[in-house]
């Protein structure tokens, strides 16, 4: 059971953000809006739901704010329905150029805009804390990576004590040094999650290493060089950046892959996966259990419960 | 332009093209040296060879790399021949395969399917499905409906005007374009993927893209092949040409289909590749004349050559596996060089 702690109303609260701009309130936020959808999600998470009061076009499908009227989307959002709505604290990812150009356009309008960058579990551990902040809210957030951190260290353990036969259909020993991950963005003309994405550290923890280790979010990767990388596992993604992926053993050149062949395949959700928020840890917990099954059999562990 | 020297060009040509296609499939991410690319070759054509030949290299050279090094060289020497085509069908030193909007048509074609993952029903098409997804057949049909939609428009009042046709192909073509613009505007995910096609690549085209591009190809080089001499005829102005009893209007309107249809094939596989119909046309001409038979022949040549060999540019000039769009090498690889190219001819020229 979670409590959550009635936050200070009236003391000033302050933090700074990934870009460098301090971000001051004279009291916790109590109107919130989050351009991103996951820092939605970690606002329902921390029990604070009742202060976002809209969202973009892309969350509709988040339960909590699915009655809450629409800004636009969370790279242009319409700055007279925001003002209109009268927040006290808009937060966004950091990404893209327009995403930025959005952001100087709110603040313009004198609303505070915090900035977020979220790479690895660390980030997404300092924005729960900031979030807390800004909201007054620390315990909740303190209460909310407590729990978080059980479940890592949950499948940390397992993956330590697994056998080290899995016994996997093919015959091959998957568990004598870390299986090597692609992990699909998009195809066709493929992009792959880089070394300085979500994905690389979630890849990390669920006991797995990132075949792609180019700099960056995501690697545009041709199939010769998808061939010499030879991964041990192959993910794909699918959602709004990949709305309809052809399986990968239907695609030209990919069956040369002993993933592919060996059926060391798994489709996540986007959402899931490529979003910084609480549905990271799920999809550790996901890609654990398919990296190293042996670790999570109920028969000869208890890493579940 | 001695007949000579105009056949030693050509033949010269000729040497080069076919001497790209092993020397292209010498890079790639994969080391490989060139005995053995030879070799694996020869097992990709079926020849006996001996020693074990690796699966994965085998795959890489006989199929990843050869298979892009035909599709380059098919595109290239395609646009460049429709290059020819339309400068001399419309009698403008500016236009080139993408005047008469088949490039945004296709552009539009693949923006949706890459935006709203339109799919085709497996029972409809497995092999495109399989081999390709939906972006190239979106392409091509957006290129086939663009290029339909001008001709209609260029051809409205029963006779053909060139500044009609042109005026139709610009008006289409902002059109398709601000229709691309809201697709984009749509789905902000999508927009690096669609920015990425329309600037043209090769990346991830293999065979079953060549098997694409053939059938609108082939029928194109029949048409245009069919009337390269009249496009010198034409050149004479519509006068003389009626009076040499050439129906203007139909072989204006066969070379026009046979260099559109030509278009919407490359354009469907390899993205929007400006550049190679634009120029290579013009360059040629100052080493074979204006003739335009040579000038067709030497254009296939050239247009594939310069495509190909900035493909392999595009796919080897950046490290772990990343590539340049191609239409932005051909640009910056012709581009300087037509330049001085055509400096050097003007200074030539003057008393």
């Amino acid at each position: 059971m979670v409590l959550h702690t009635a936050p200070c109303e009236a003391a000033p609260v302050s933090c700074t953000d990934d870009t460098g701009t301090v971000i001051t309130l004279e009291a916790p936020a109590r109107r919130i809006i989050a351009l991103y959808g996951a820092f939605n999600e970690i606002l329902v998470e921390m029990g604070q739901s009742g202060r976002i009061v809209a969202r973009t076009d892309a969350d509709e499908a988040i339960p909590a704010l699915a009655g809450l009227p629409a800004i636009g989307t969370h790279m242009r959002p319409n700055p007279e329905l925001v003002a209109g709505l009268a927040p006290d604290l808009i937060l966004q990812m950091e990404g893209r150029r327009e995403a930025a150009t959005s952001v100087d356009a709110l603040r313009a309008l004198g609303i505070p805009v915090a900035v977020f960058r979220v790479a690895s579990f660390g980030d997404l551990f300092s924005v729960l804390h900031r979030m807390g902040t800004l909201t007054g809210a620390e315990q909740d957030a303190a209460a909310l990576e407590a729990r978080w951190t059980a479940r890592l260290d949950t499948v940390a353990g397992a993956i330590a004590r697994q056998p080290h036969d899995t016994g996997t259909a093919d015959g091959k020993d998957h568990t004598q040094h870390p299986p090597r991950v692609v992990f699909e963005v998009r195809y066709p003309n493929l992009l792959a999650a880089g070394a300085d994405s979500i994905v690389n550290d979630i890849i990390t923890r669920a006991g797995g290493v990132n075949a792609v280790q180019q700099p960056g979010r995501v690697v545009r990767l041709n199939e010769e060089e998808l061939l010499r990388m030879a991964p041990d596992a192959y993910v794909y993604q699918y959602g709004p950046m990949n709305p309809t992926p052809v399986a990968p053993d239907q695609r030209p050149h990919f069956t040369a892959l002993d993933a592919i062949r060996d059926g060391r395949v798994l489709k996540v959700d986007e959402h899931a996966f490529s979003r910084p928020g609480p549905r990271s840890v799920e999809a550790v917990e996901q890609l654990a259990r398919f990296l190293h099954p042996a670790a999570f059999d109920t028969n000869t562990t208890t890493a579940r419960n | 332009m001695s007949r000579i020297r105009r056949r030693t060009a050509l033949a010269l040509g000729a040497a080069l093209w076919l001497l790209s296609v092993p020397a292209a499939c010498l890079f790639g991410p994969f080391d490989i040296g060139p005995a053995e690319v030879m070799r694996l070759l020869g097992a990709a054509a079926g020849v006996p060879v001996s020693g074990h030949v690796d699966p994965i290299r085998l795959l890489v050279v006989g199929d990843i790399r050869l298979a892009r090094v035909c599709l380059s060289l098919l595109v290239g020497g395609g646009l460049a021949m429709a290059g020819v085509v339309f400068q001399g069908v419309l009698r403008n030193p500016l236009a080139d395969p993408f005047t008469l909007g088949v490039s945004s048509g296709a552009a539009l074609g693949a923006s949706v399917a890459i935006s709203f993952g339109v799919t085709l029903p497996a029972a409809v098409a497995p092999a495109l499905v399989a081999g390709l997804g939906v972006v190239t057949p979106a392409a091509l049909f957006g290129a086939f409906a663009a290029l339909s939609l001008v001709l209609l428009l260029g051809t409205a009042a029963g006779s053909f005007r060139r500044e009609t046709v042109v005026l139709a192909g610009v008006v289409v073509s902002t059109f398709l374009a601000a229709l691309v613009s809201l697709v984009k505007a749509l789905d902000e995910e999508s927009v690096s993927s669609i920015v990425f096609w329309i600037m043209g690549s090769l990346q991830g085209r293999g065979w079953a893209h060549t098997a694409v591009l053939l059938p609108p190809l082939v029928l194109g080089l029949a048409a245009v092949v069919r009337h390269a001499r009249d496009l010198d005829v034409l050149a004479l102005g519509d006068t003389q040409a009626s009076q040499l009893g050439m129906r203007t209007g139909y072989v204006r309107c066969v070379l026009l289909c046979g260099a559109s249809c030509i278009t919407a094939g490359c354009v469907a596989v390899s993205g929007v590749i400006g550049f190679v119909g634009l120029v290579v046309p013009h360059l040629l001409r100052l080493v074979l004349g204006a003739a335009h038979g040579p000038l067709l022949i030497g254009a296939w040549f050239g247009g594939g050559i310069l495509l190909l060999w900035s493909d392999v540019v595009a796919r080897t000039l950046l490290s772990g596996g990343a590539e340049l769009p191609v239409g932005v090498v051909t640009a910056l690889v012709g581009g300087p060089f037509f330049c001085l190219l055509l400096q050097r001819e003007q200074r030539r020229e003057r008393p």
